[in-house]
Parts: structure tokens; sequence; C-alpha cells
């Protein structure tokens, strides 16, 4: 045998130096950082039309400022819990594909996992907020509503969970970067700024698409710029 | 086989539990690879520990011995694949090494100090 062990004395740093060191590089080499993004930025934008045309007025009722409708868009519920399992199916197909092709085992299955499990629950969430009548007894208030509500509200939004399970994978992975990422894209979704595009975009037959642009947009410029940044290890 | 009670306790020394099959770099280089990616294949091991086909072979076989590792061959299309698994005792063997490592720094540190 060539290699000779190392001798105690004075190794244990370089040992386990080297143990960081060639787990730091299997990570590195495990990531394909850019394909869930790119996936879930196309689920976003092929979202669209299952919002602009899926929506039903269900009836309205005349308030002091106005009148509240209550609108119901199962179609876009189903197209998202479908949607996102399917993505999530082709982003674990996608992430091992790669992996073993640079000899390695995949470490995706918590983050894909997490994925539908939220995917599970924000429909869940959704479909109770309807089914209770929450949403319409929030618009009829005189109140407005307090920033926790919305808050919460956007919690259980679809958006979120795409966030949260991009958490999961940045921690993972070990992504300082993905993590950075995550943060401002949980950011923009959990942040109530729409620059009055409600206002001005029709309500609820056309209010939905600055908001899903956006979220799209944010997660396409993502994987494109992790897709750059990884190019090079391929060809390394 | 050695009688237990023979062998000190590791609490007084983590060098004297040190196993030589776990403590040699390129051996600890394989178990943490193989750990870290579930799954690895020669190639990539090859690659990343910077050593012959030989040579890692040879450690492959030391380690394949003792139970911490399983190695897989199969092919990939055309091209012969050899892929290789951490047991359950190589996750112990990593997890210890790696443990006792982190002692014996302790301990050097905690004597500099005194």
């Amino acid at each position: 045998m060539t290699a000779e062990p190392i001798p105690a004395g004075g190794d244990p740093h370089r040992m386990l130096a080297h143990v960081r060191h060639l787990t730091r590089r299997v990570r590195v080499a495990q990531r394909v950082t850019w394909l869930p993004l790119l996936v879930l930025a196309l689920v976003t934008f092929a979202a669209i039309p299952f919002h602009r045309y899926g929506t039903q007025v269900l009836g309205c009722t005349v308030i002091p400022n106005g009148q509240v409708c209550e609108v119901r868009n199962t179609a876009a519920g189903v197209y998202w819990l479908v949607a996102l399992a399917l993505s999530y199916v082709a982003i674990a197909y996608g992430y091992l594909r790669a992996a073993r092709a640079r000899g390695l085992g995949g470490r995706v299955m918590p983050y894909v996992v997490t994925g539908i499990a939220l995917a599970v629950l924000s429909s869940s969430g959704l479909l109770l907020i309807v089914h209770e009548g929450w949403g319409r007894a929030i618009a009829e208030s005189p109140d407005p509503p307090n920033g926790l509500t919305l808050f919460l509200f956007r919690v259980v939004e679809v958006g979120s969970t795409i966030g949260m399970a991009l958490l999961v994978l940045a921690w993972l992975e070990r992504h300082l970067a993905l993590l950075l990422f995550t943060v401002g894209y949980l950011a923009v979704v959990l942040v109530p700024l729409d620059f009055g595009w409600n206002a001005h975009w029709g309500g609820f037959t056309w209010g939905f698409l600055p908001t899903l642009l956006v979220r799209g947009g944010v997660l396409l410029l993502g994987g494109l710029g992790f897709a750059l940044a990884q190019r090079p290890w391929r060809h390394r | 086989m050695s009688d237990p009670l023979d062998e000190p306790a590791p609490a007084t020394h983590p060098a004297t539990g040190l196993d030589d099959v776990v403590h040699q770099r390129v051996r600890l280089g394989i178990l943490t690879i193989a750990h870290e990616a579930r799954r690895v294949e020669f190639g990539f091991l090859r690659t990343q520990l910077e050593l012959t086909g030989g040579n890692l072979s040879q450690h492959l076989g030391v380690l394949e011995s003792a139970g911490l590792i399983e190695v897989e061959k199969g092919y990939a299309g055309r091209r012969a694949r050899t892929w290789v698994t951490l047991t359950d005792a190589g996750q112990a063997a990593l997890a210890e090494e790696i443990a006792r490592l982190k002692q014996l720094i302790v301990r050097v540190e905690t004597a500099d100090g005194r």
C-alpha cells in the first residue's frame, strides 16, 4: 500500500480540514440550483391562464365603500397542486440524473418531499379559507384586515410554499447564495407592495398578473444567474 | 480477538481508540465522500483524491474487507462503472473517527493552554 497512516501527532486538524474540504466539494458537485428555479418560474408563468379564465363570480354584496364580490377559482387551485407536484418530481429526476452523470448520488429528496407537502398544505389551507367563508367575512367587515391577517394569508399562499421549500434546498446544499436569493424571493412574496396594481389592473380579472409576473421573473432571473454561475464547474 | 476489558477506555485518551483502517487520509476521504454523496462512482473518487486507479482500488479493497463500504459494478450504456456505498458500519466508523479527531484537538488545545 502506498499511502500510510498519518502519525497522530499534530494531524487531527489536517484530517478534519481534509474531511471538510471533501464534503464541500461533493456538495458543490451535487448542485443543480438553476433547475428548480427555472422549472418553478415556468410553472408560475403557466398559471396565468388558469388565474384569468378560471375565476367564477359567485355573487356580489353592496358595502358602504362599494361592493364585495365572492369569487372562486378552483381551476387555479387544482393547477397549482398538480403543477407543483409534477414540478418537484421533474426536479428530483433532473437532480438525480445530473448527480449520476457526475458520479454521485443525490440529496434532493428532502426538498422534494417538503415542496410537495407544503403544496398540499397550502391547497388545503386555501380550500379551508374558501369553505369557511373567512375571505368574504374579512372583506365584508367594516374594519380593514389587520397586518397579521394579511400576512397569514400570504404565508399559506403558493408563492410562500415555493420559497419555504427553497429554504430547505439551501440548507441541504449548504448554499449561502441560494439562501440569500430565497430570502429576497420570500420578501417579494410576503411584503405587501403592489404599487397600486390591484386598483389599475382590473381587480379579479387581471389583478393577479403583476404578482405572478414579478414572482416568475424573480425565479427566472435567479435560475439564469445560477446557471451562469455554475456553468464553469461543468466544463472543468 | 482481544479482550474488551484489556482495551483502554476511550475517554482516557482518544488516540488509543483510532481505527487504523479509517485513520488514514485516503480511506477517510473515501468514507467522507461516500457519506456525503450517498453513492459515489470510482472516477469521481479517483479525481477528487488524486489517486491512480490501482491505488484507489487497494484502498477500496481494505474498506470493503472491513465491511465499511459496498462496491457495486455495473454499466452506464457501454461504460463500465463502479459505485461505492457506505454501509451502516462505515457510517458508524466515520462518525467515530471524526468524534475522536475532535476529542484529540480539544485535548491538545487544553494541554497547550495549561
